[in-house]
């Protein structure tokens, strides 16, 4: 049995390649991290209405996200009880029943098996019904409209588990009055390479941006040499965030928007006085990434906000599921521009991340071998500089290190060896 | 007279996959109108009939327009563009191509299909497959794209690092 602590170095901020690559590794981690931690699941605004529901993932497992006929908010194993087929294989919708299409077993948006054909003929009527609903989720929570659950039934509350990183989430999903909706439909792709990878980049690591997404600094769009930014430790900065959370607020200027955008960004920053604390109101619309551990990142940018999970698909392969949120508020030519952003700069598509696939699509195919796996990734960054200050919370550093980043690691290795 | 039509359409869609193919952008982007819309839906799995392409701010994997089209091209220029550098192997194979309004002269609505293989340096090989619906408008120049609608037929797409 493998020894998972001794893959990451607490002392040198060292991972092995291992981490990336390993089958072994990845089936414990579906079952130590995936199995008790908060997962994303939807936003609220995507079941609005009794019996709603959306089809989704934690972990390896297929969830039912649904609004039940008097209104609570449950997740549900979407896997019939009596072979195990999927109960539903539509993305969303609204239904009474989840009609099984295998033997027709029928299951309520609460989970309850309700009609089970030939129950009489059959099973003799001695089918306790009661005993073979679909298995429930134990523990779901929102924060402010994203809905996590967690198969754990034991352990911190979601507010609890987010810790700092509730403080900086704050920055974007709490900035106007009346909140974020989501897009309708969903951004689904498929990437080589490991989940990890893509959870750290977007949770703090801003040093790759110069290289990978150099293309866009040429055509004048990038980050600029400037790593450490106009306002290092005040508004350009990263944070580690504790539980394996991380996130990087850099203070670039966006250009100028289109007249309308530019009012409602406004509409947010006199919004933000009111909904957040004045530490938190003066970073609003900067540009603003992170990761909610495990696999839950957020971006905002320019107006616009993806939150997506990188469903882990084997140790090599992603499955991006990311939703476009915008503000409740913003007038429908805004919703547009949003939309469009969203496509042409993170998304399946998108100029920024089609070169971030490339990569970790790379290093998990050829990576694996023998001898590379002898020698771990250097994840030393900054290490011991960053520094706890009075108005935020976290540890801070100016970009780049890899203090927030390796705080994954560390999660990861806690979780690992318990 | 139509097929006379869809002769000409075919024969300027044969164009662009060779352009496209052959890595010349920009000779590409002067077929299109300065209004052109180049846009792709994301797909759903719902009950028959019951996707709608058009739903108000449905997400799309790419909605561009004449600007953000350039700067897609720009930066394949850049010799930074990792994700196409060295840049993939493509081969475009357009078909099926139906004339499907010609009441006016000047504009015709079209539909046709794609398949697109792309194969990357030691990355997997990939097919993107759909069909497009394209608005041709007559010009002095010749016929111009003012819009293409690209509907991807796959569930978890690949990365989209090709014009359709
Ligand atoms: S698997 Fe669902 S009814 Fe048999
Ligand atoms: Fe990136």
């Amino acid at each position: 049995m493998t020894d998972f602590a001794s893959l990451v170095d607490l002392d040198r901020c060292t991972v092995s390649p291992r981490v990336f690559n390993d089958q072994d590794v990845y089936e414990v981690e579906l079952e130590k991290i995936f199995t008790r931690t908060w997962l994303f699941v939807g936003h609220e605004s995507q079941i609005p209405e009794p019996n709603d529901y959306l089809t989704t993932f934690m972990g390896a497992e297929p969830v039912l996200l649904t609004r039940d006929a008097s209104g609570s908010i449950r997740v549900l194993l979407n896997s019939c009880r009596h072979r195990g087929m999927r109960v539903c294989r539509r993305d969303h919708g609204n239904a009474k029943l989840f009609n099984c299409p295998y033997h027709g077993w029928a299951y309520d948006t609460g989970g309850k098996l309700r009609g089970v054909p030939q129950l009489e003929e059959s099973y003799y009527n001695e089918l306790n019904r009661d005993e073979w609903g679909l298995i429930e989720i134990p523990r779901v929570e929102s924060f402010r409209g994203l809905i996590f659950a967690n198969f754990d039934a034991e352990g911190e509350s979601l507010e609890e588990y987010l810790g700092d990183m509730a403080w900086y989430l704050d920055l974007i999903v709490n900035r106007s009055k009346n909140g974020m909706i989501a897009f309708p439909g969903c951004h689904r792709w498929r990437l080589g390479g490991n989940w990890k990878l893509a959870a750290e980049q977007f949770g703090g690591d801003n040093y790759h941006a110069g290289a990978l997404h150099r293309s866009m600094v040429e055509i004048g769009l990038g980050t600029q040499g400037d790593f450490r930014g106009k306002n290092p430790w005040i508004s350009d900065f990263e944070v580690k965030c504790g539980n394996g959370h991380g996130f990087i607020n850099f203070d670039i200027d966006s250009g100028e928007a289109p007249p309308i955008q530019a009012a409602f960004f406004e509409q947010i920053r006199r919004e933000a006085v009111e909904t957040l604390t004045p530490e938190q109101a003066k970073l609003v619309l900067s540009v603003q990434v992170g990761t909610v551990f495990p696999n839950l990142s957020i971006i905002s940018f320019i107006g616009f906000t993806s939150v997506r999970v990188w469903h882990p698909c084997g140790p090599k392969e992603i499955r991006v599921h990311s939703y476009g949120l915008v503000e409740h508020d913003a007038p429908p030519e805004v919703k547009e521009i949003t939309r469009k952003m969203l496509g042409l700069t993170f998304s399946s598509s998108g100029i920024y991340e089609q070169d971030d696939g490339v990569a970790w699509g790379d290093i998990a195919e050829f990576q694996g071998g023998p001898v590379r796996r002898k020698y771990p990734f250097n994840y030393q960054m900054g290490r011991g500089h960053g520094k706890r200050m009075d108005d935020k919370p976290g540890l801070i550093h100016p970009p780049s290190t890899e203090i927030g980043v390796f705080g994954l690691y560390e999660k990861w290795r806690e979780m690992m060896a318990r | 007279m139509t097929t006379d039509l869809r002769l000409q359409i075919e024969e300027v869609m044969i164009e662009e996959s060779w352009l496209l193919d052959g890595n010349r952008f920009e000779d590409w982007l002067a077929l299109m109108t300065d209004d052109i819309r180049y846009w792709a839906p994301v797909r759903e799995n719902l009950g028959r009939d019951e996707e709608d392409f058009h739903q108000l701010h449905l997400l799309t994997h790419f909605d561009e327009d004449r600007m953000t089209m350039g700067l897609r091209v720009a930066r394949l220029r850049t010799g930074f563009a990792h994700a196409e550098e060295p840049p993939s192997r493509r081969r475009h194979f357009v078909s099926n191509v139906k004339i499907l309004d010609a009441s006016s002269p000047e504009s015709v609505q079209v539909a046709s299909n794609f398949i697109v293989f792309r194969s990357r340096p030691g990355l997997e090989e990939h097919l993107f497959v759909g069909g497009r619906r394209d608005q041709w408008v007559h010009t002095e120049a010749g016929w111009r794209l003012r819009e293409r609608m690209i509907i991807f037929d796959h569930d978890v797409i690949e990365n989209i690092t090709v014009f359709i």
